[in-house]
């Protein structure tokens, strides 16, 4: 993969194309938002009654898995599912390129997931309470706490990147070696896959969290079955 | 496949402002406007259970008005069924007894009007047998029963007692006081003479005589003193007797 294009320069920050799209795709969501949302009432209409369908949706994924926490956890999780899928889609626009498909870009969403997991972890359960998950069942498992911790993250942010990278580079080549046509379906596997992946790393990133702010009460309830 | 470390740092600023973005212009405004029409969908199905449950009161106020009103009803039919029997009763109480009354007014009418029949029955009967015992006597009678019957009004004239015989007298000492003297036939002379002198003696005294015929006499005498009155014939004892027997009716 070649370094990414500076487009120009903000001082001493070098400012790619895959910023510039990505505040391309920041400006438009923080629009198409104030926009939506500028006169909802009590009587939704059609376009209102989607994005209640869309935000009620993810709602309820979140809480499925954390009942009590969803309020709390909806912006973030929501917006790496909505930021994920625009991106991912943002590659089917010619001339444009998807920002996860740059490994910067996944892995920076992958370490605020990492972040976000401690971050929601010792909220709800206290520092010493979450620093305690780490060495149980048993102290010995410290180790293996600690690689997972960074190998997952690690395998979030490649598993995005690569995902998206093969499925741009596969639509290109068809496209250098078929013609103008060919590549559609392609492209069609590609609205899917963004589709997956997108859900794919929210999931992911619902799963660690919730692991982490259930981490104390899950061994909780395993000391209550074994003294039962 | 490298990280460019500015474009890293970059876009965990940038999905920060997004999520930041995403929250005040989205998920804040849509939520709420879920929350506030779940809040008036909860406000309107409370209110409609308040409602269904004061309609339940109501409903349940009726059914009791209801059967409070049934139950009284009932109450006002037995007592109203009641007051008709016993109403009905002291009618048939009335009636049996004006019927018993009618009946026994009708009893004493009839027995009254049998008795009145049978009262006229026995006097016709008695009328007829005076009749016809008269008639049967008419023609037994004859000049020597006058005598016989003289004889035997002699013979009590001689009998009299002394207070009859001073009362006879009294009777007699009247101013005009006669000896009148009825016969069916005329007397024989010597049953005459024994007759006055008879009477001569009870009455101590000599009346002027007067001597009748009076066929319905029948047989025999009636001899009138003044008040005094002898009955000594076969038709006055006949009216005599019939006259007891119908007062005996």
């Amino acid at each position: 993969m070649e370094r990414a294009a500076i487009v120009f320069h903000l001082g001493p920050l070098a400012i790619t194309a895959t910023v510039l799209t990505t505040w391309g795709i920041m400006l438009l969501l923080g629009f198409a938002a104030w926009l939506s949302t500028r006169r909802l009432s009590l009587d939704p209409g059609p376009l209102q009654t989607l994005l209640e369908g869309i935000v009620s949706a993810m709602d309820d994924a979140i809480r499925a898995m954390l009942p009590q926490r969803s309020q709390m956890l909806l912006p973030f999780i929501g917006t790496l599912w909505v930021y994920v899928l625009v991106a991912n889609l943002t590659g089917l626009i010619p001339g444009l390129s998807s920002p996860t498909a740059s490994l910067s870009v996944t892995a920076g969403l992958a370490l605020l997931v990492f972040l976000s997991v401690h971050w929601y972890g010792i909220r709800s359960e206290g520092f010493i309470g979450y620093i305690k998950h780490y060495l149980r069942p048993s102290p010995i498992l410290l180790p293996f706490h600690l690689i997972s911790e960074v190998s997952r993250t690690v395998a979030l942010a490649v598993r995005l990147f690569g995902n998206v990278m093969s499925l741009e580079m596969a639509a290109l080549l068809v496209l250098l070696v078929a013609g103008l046509l060919v590549p559609v379906p392609l492209l069609m596997l590609h609205v899917i896959e963004a589709v997956v992946q997108a859900y794919i790393f929210g999931v992911l990133a619902l799963v660690y969290i919730s692991g982490a702010m259930q981490s104390q009460q899950t061994v909780s309830d395993s000391d209550q079955e074994g003294s039962s | 496949m490298e990280v460019d470390w500015t474009t890293f740092a970059l876009e965990i600023i940038n999905f920060l402002i997004l999520v930041w973005i995403l929250k005040r212009f989205f998920y804040h405004p849509v939520l709420d406007v879920i929350a506030r029409r779940r809040a008036g969908i909860e406000k309107e199905m409370a209110d409609a259970k308040a409602v269904e449950e004061k309609a339940r009161v109501l409903e349940q106020q009726y059914e009791n008005r209801l059967a409070d009103w049934e139950k009284e009803r009932d109450g006002a039919r037995a007592r109203l069924a009641e007051e008709i029997a016993r109403e009905r009763e002291h009618l048939m109480a009335g009636v049996n007894a004006a019927i018993e009354a009618e009946r026994e007014r009708n009893r004493v009418l009839d027995e009254r009007h049998r008795l009145e029949l049978r009262r006229t029955a026995e006097e016709q009967a008695l009328a007829q047998g005076a009749a016809f015992t008269a008639r049967l006597m008419s023609r037994l009678a004859d000049e020597g029963l006058d005598g016989r019957i003289v004889e035997s009004v002699v013979a009590d004239l001689q009998r009299l007692t002394l207070e009859q015989k001073r009362t006879l007298a009294v009777a007699a000492a009247e101013a005009g006081a006669t000896v009148r003297v009825a016969t069916a036939r005329a007397l024989r002379d010597d049953a005459r003479k024994a007759l006055c002198g008879a009477l001569t003696e009870a009455l101590q005294r000599t009346l002027p005589e007067e001597f009748v015929i009076d066929e319905n006499l029948i047989g025999g005498v009636r001899v009138t003193i003044g008040p005094w009155v002898l009955h000594a014939n076969l038709g006055d004892d006949l009216q005599f007797f019939a006259g007891g027997a119908r007062r005996a009716l």
